[in-house]
């Protein structure tokens, strides 16, 4: 590990470039969806990522969080719009029941990642995910395969203004929000005991174990920091959002895989890897969306693999070996 | 009634299962001997339902002749894919081999749709029914249930009879003793890596003569999940085992269903899917070397 | 964080009369359809002849017509469409971009229930008029939103036509066995069949669902196989569509009618099965080629008209697409679509967006689609739907009988 103080100086270009995000969203008329798509790959990316640079494994289940978030948000708003009294109560006790239902599945992976590795921690992700979207169609709770659909009930409860401002402007603006926070949490772990020890259990867990590393705690936090994050932007992205939730929609594995783009393109394992991927990758597919309709996939694809094999590291990793030793080196992490 | 409902649906499922099974093989095989899991596994299916079409629709052959050729094509795409993109890929974290692999899918399906359009296809090779007292056969699922028995025989022969097919056996078991034994390692890694989508393609004709319609560029990704669960029956790393595991995965899912159907006020169908799944995760928790493994 | 809150409201009530004077200008110079399109993933298919069926109409307008009647003169309609890839993230972005950058004067809905209901919050803060076409679920309408108008009819009544038609040819034909995919569309179909079927006096021996993308229908056809049933109706989409008369055939179940929705009607379904197969199956639909809407037909009903005929519309859609395809349902609401548009735009001689929503609420007319009409919330009405069977690899239309162009077969012949 190298002999940086705990300073935060990395954190600098990350919030940067969110607030110049947010600014051309919030001031140029027409821009503020689009900022918002940006800003949700790059909070995925970013929670991914604590996940994914801390510990090693690869979740490809990720979506689960997101999908649980979505849902708990849901719940709450379904169930508590009856009662006038909690007011936009029901959206902070939407998500905290969002944080919850996250954190029971990072403890069930986290159970998981104790005894799998690699490709079968993967594999066993991508079957809970699946395991528990067709345990909800199949057994026909939470809504079952009709989803919930609660814009109205919304509406109902805080009057159309208030949900035309929290659905288009409020529920994007926290995804800024949690995006700034993963990237502070990122960053912090990055600087602090957690961070070192996950590090030295990544390269030998035997020898960690040995020196006295509670490896499975710091492992267990690093698992519920990512899902909270996680259900955190699937509760403000899609459920608060867009006020409906079908399971086929929200438990599909296409998005990790998305996630999975967004930190590779920057950089796994970095801070600003995922940001610099999300912009990338959210602008190039809203460009070629908006120019080549149709076409996106098709030229996407090559990109990818042409990414992978020529810069694995990353476009981050390309500008950290620019500037090694030169004094903007501090900033990128 | 129930139990002759049972006893049909089973037959079927284990049709389904050499299937499956066939499917599932090339997908092991490439895991086993370069430690990568083929995330676009599924498209390579694809890839063989059209070439099934095509030359039943455009050329008039029957789906038997396709499967020879599906093979040929599917090695043919798979040393195309080793060497321009795998091959580099082998020694790095498997984040990179999964998302490679993910892009070929994608690339894959554009380029499937480019070529027949978005549109849901199929065929209909009318050779006859077999009528028994429980359940009606169309003769197409018993040929591909021989097919698949067939490739699943010869591919055991080659892998204990023939020189290649041992070597590519000791890869999987210990790649740097294989290496140290004089295995040309790169090669082997080519020549399984193309067998494995062979087998894939090829399969995909297989599925074809199952189900003949539906196919259409997109149809590749819930196969993709099916072989993952069969997959991890089997042990992962197994070609046998995944064929195997086929055949049982085909009884569970259509049994499975029987008895579900019994249960009031749920949905079976879903819930066959769930369990699977369910399975597929407390089988990796407690015997992560597969059912039939040791 | 009360006065950021603050300066958000004010920043956005200048926004929306910036817009508001937009809307009230002297009148414009063309008029714009905006359209977050699915051209590529799950949706690509329909996608793909919804843009087809509003090319079509708009050469229509444009070339034809003249353009629309607005402000004392005619002005062109032009056509903004992007590519949402099938997903509900695309589609609040993109159609934010149609509204602000395109400044568009309507937007089209993105298919499928779901996504007509991601793009719907969006459309609303704008203030925009939101037209589905592609959204059939009834449940949309339940929310309030108050800028959006649906063209396709609702999914409960896919069936009802089916199975009055089944009790008028055979009344003894009592056991109905119903099986649905699992989608948002289907379960609407469902519902409505079910009741239906007991309205008549129908005994309902089977009632399933499966869900979307199902690879093998046997054991769920074996179960239903198990309870003789005299009707058999069912189906969701397109590929279940198929999977569903193929598996049948395979299983040999013969029953007397089958009728499957949003797959039988479509032109390439008869080749998809291979022939012999679709033989006798029949499909309710909203639109089907060869239904024969007339300005004449229009006129005994006392409803005004618009639009080409269907062989007009089927050539602009084959000059639209470039490809020697015709057009079905999807294409066939999404033009409608853009007739309601220009002749409520018409009625009112403005385009505040307003105005045009309840000018809608307030439009009959008939077009090549048929009837249109909603209701208060936005819910389509007017429409009613024909039933189509393959008749030696042709579509005939056997129901209603005033609109039919040939005989049911019945009962439907063996696999």
């Amino acid at each position: 590990m190298k002999k940086t103080l705990p300073k935060y100086y990395p954190l600098i270009p990350v919030f940067a470039a969110y607030l110049i995000m947010f600014l051309v969203g919030f001031s140029i008329p027409g821009m503020w969806q689009m900022v918002a798509l940006l800003a949700f790959y790059c909070a995925l990316g970013q929670s991914w990522n604590i996940f994914m640079g801390m510990t090693g494994y690869v979740d490809f289940g990720y979506v689960t969080f997101i999908a649980l978030g979505t849902y708990g948000m849901s719940l709450g708003i379904t169930y508590l719009s009856q009662y006038e009294w909690l007011g936009i109560g029901i959206i902070v006790i939407g998500f905290i029941l969002a944080l919850f239902l996250a954190s029971l599945s990072a403890l069930l992976e986290a159970f998981i990642a104790l005894r799998l590795r690699g490709a079968y921690f993967a594999i066993a992700c991508i079957g809970i995910n699946e395991g528990l979207r067709y345990l909800i169609e199949g057994a026909k709770f939470w809504g079952g395969s009709e989803g919930l659909i609660f814009f109205g009930a919304l509406v109902q409860a805080l009057g159309r203004e208030t949900v035309n401002q929290l659905t288009t402007f409020w529920a994007d603006f926290s995804v800024f929000i949690i995006a700034a926070l993963a990237a502070f949490l990122n960053m912090h772990y990055m600087r602090s005991k957690i961070g070192y020890a996950l590090t030295a259990v990544r390269e030998d867990e035997d020898a960690a174990k040995v020196m006295g590393i509670n490896a499975n705690k710091y492992k267990t936090i690093a698992f519920l920091t990512s899902g909270w994050l996680g259900a955190a932007v699937g509760a403000m992205a899609w459920g608060l959002k867009l006020g409906y939730v079908y399971p086929g929609d929200v438990f599909v594995i296409h998005y990790t895989v998305e996630c999975i783009v967004v930190v590779l393109l920057g950089g796994a394992g970095t801070l600003l890897g995922p940001v610099i991927g999300g912009l990338i990758y959210g602008l190039s597919k809203y460009w070629l969306a908006v120019i080549m309709p149709g076409f996106q996939l098709l030229i996407f694809a090559p990109i990818i693999i042409i990414i992978i094999v020529v810069a694995p590291e990353g476009v981050v990793g390309l500008l950290k070996s620019k500037l090694k030793g030169t004094k903007l080196e501090m900033f990128i992490e | 009634m129930i139990f002759q409902l049972l006893v049909g649906n089973l037959t079927h499922g284990l049709l389904l299962g050499g299937v499956y099974g066939v499917a599932t093989m090339g997908l092991s095989l490439i895991f086993g001997v370069i430690n990568v899991v083929n995330v676009g596994h599924g498209q390579f299916i694809m890839v063989g339902a059209f070439v099934a079409l095509t030359m039943f629709t455009a050329l008039g052959l029957s789906p038997v002749i396709a499967i020879p050729v599906a093979l040929v094509l599917g090695m043919a795409l798979g040393f195309f894919f080793f060497y321009t993109v795998m091959r580099r890929l082998i020694k790095a974290p498997e984040l990179t081999s999964l998302l490679a692999t993910f892009a070929m899918g994608i690339l894959l399906e554009e380029i499937a749709k480019l070529i027949f359009g978005a549109d849901f296809r199929g065929y209909n090779w009318a050779v006859g029914k077999i009528t028994l007292p429980i359940t009606t056969i169309p003769m197409s699922k018993v040929y591909a249930f021989v097919g698949s028995i067939v490739i699943a025989l010869f591919l055991y022969f080659w892998f204990s009879k023939t020189r290649l097919g041992t070597a590519m056996r000791a890869v999987i078991e210990d790649n740097e003793g294989a290496r140290v034994c004089g295995v040309n390692v790169g090669w082997i890694y080519a020549l399984s890596f193309a067998i494995g989508i062979g087998l894939t393609v090829m399969s995909g004709v297989l599925l074809t003569m199952f189900i003949p319609v539906g196919i259409n560029p997109y149809m590749g990704g819930r196969y993709t999940l099916k072989a993952f669960v069969i997959a991890v029956l089997g042990g992962l790393t197994s070609p046998y085992g995944a064929f195997f595991a086929g055949l049982i995965f085909g009884l569970i899912e259509n049994g499975a269903y029987t008895l579900f159907a019994q249960i009031p006020g749920v949905a079976p169908f879903p819930l066959t899917v769930s369990l699977a799944f369910w399975m597929l995760f407390f089988l990796l928790l407690v015997k992560p070397t597969g059912l039939l493994g040791k | 964080m009360k006065k950021n809150y603050l300066r958000v409201l004010i920043f956005m009530t200048i926004f929306g009369l910036l817009f508001a004077a937009n809307a009230f200008a002297a009148p414009p110079s063309k008029l714009v359809i905006g359209h977050p399109a699915c051209l590529s993933g799950k949706y690509a298919k329909a996608g793909e002849q919804a843009i087809g069926g509003v090319k079509a109409c708009i050469d229509w307008v444009n070339n034809v017509y003249g353009g629309i009647l607005v402000g004392g003169k005619r002005v062109p309609l032009e056509y903004k469409y992007y590519d949402c890839e099938s997903k509900k993230e695309g589609v609040t972005s993109l159609i934010e971009r149609l509204i602000t950058v395109d400044k568009v004067n309507v937007v089209f809905s993105a298919y499928s229930s779901g996504l007509t209901l991601a793009g719907a919050p969006v459309a609303e803060r704008y203030s925009m008029l939101y037209m589905d076409h592609g959204g059939a679920s009834d449940r949309i309408f339940q929310q309030g939103f108050q800028y959006i108008v649906q063209t396709i009819g609702p999914g409960s009544k896919y069936h009802v036509g089916t199975l009055s038609m089944i009790d008028h040819f055979d009344p003894e034909a009592k056991k109905v066995a119903l099986a649905y995919e699992d989608s948002e569309f289907a379960r609407m179909t469902m519902g409505g069949a079910e009741k239906h079927a007991k309205k008549l006096g129908k005994k309902i021996v089977f009632k399933r669902t499966y869900p979307k993308g199902v690879t093998d229908l046997t054991p769920l056809l074996s179960d239903m196989k198990a309870r003789k049933p005299d009707i058999v109706v069912g189906g969701g989409h397109y590929e279940d569509g198929q999977l569903f008369a193929r598996q049948m055939s395979d299983l040999d179940i013969n029953v007397k009618a089958l009728s499957l929705v949003a797959s039988a009607t479509l032109p390439a379904y008869y080749k998809a099965l291979g022939g012999g197969i679709a033989e006798g199956v029949m499909g309710p639909s909203h639109w089907e080629y060869g239904v024969t809407f007339s300005p004449d037909g229009a006129m005994k009903v006392g409803l005004d008209w618009i639009g080409p005929g269907q062989d007009e519309f089927v050539s602009l859609f084959k000059k639209a697409l470039g490809k020697d395809m015709i057009p079905d349902y999807h294409a066939a609401e999404a033009g409608a679509q853009v007739l309601a548009y220009v002749k409520a735009v018409e009625n009112i001689g403005s385009v505040d967006q307003f105005k045009v929503r309840a000018a809608l609420g307030k439009l009959k007319f008939m077009s090549f689609y048929g009837g249109w009409d909603v209701d208060d919330t936005g819910m389509q009405i007017g429409h009613s739907m024909v039933d189509m069977q393959w008749q030696n690899g042709k579509r005939v239309i056997v129901w209603p009988l005033e609109a039919a162009t040939g005989n049911l077969i019945y009962p439907k012949p063996k696999f």
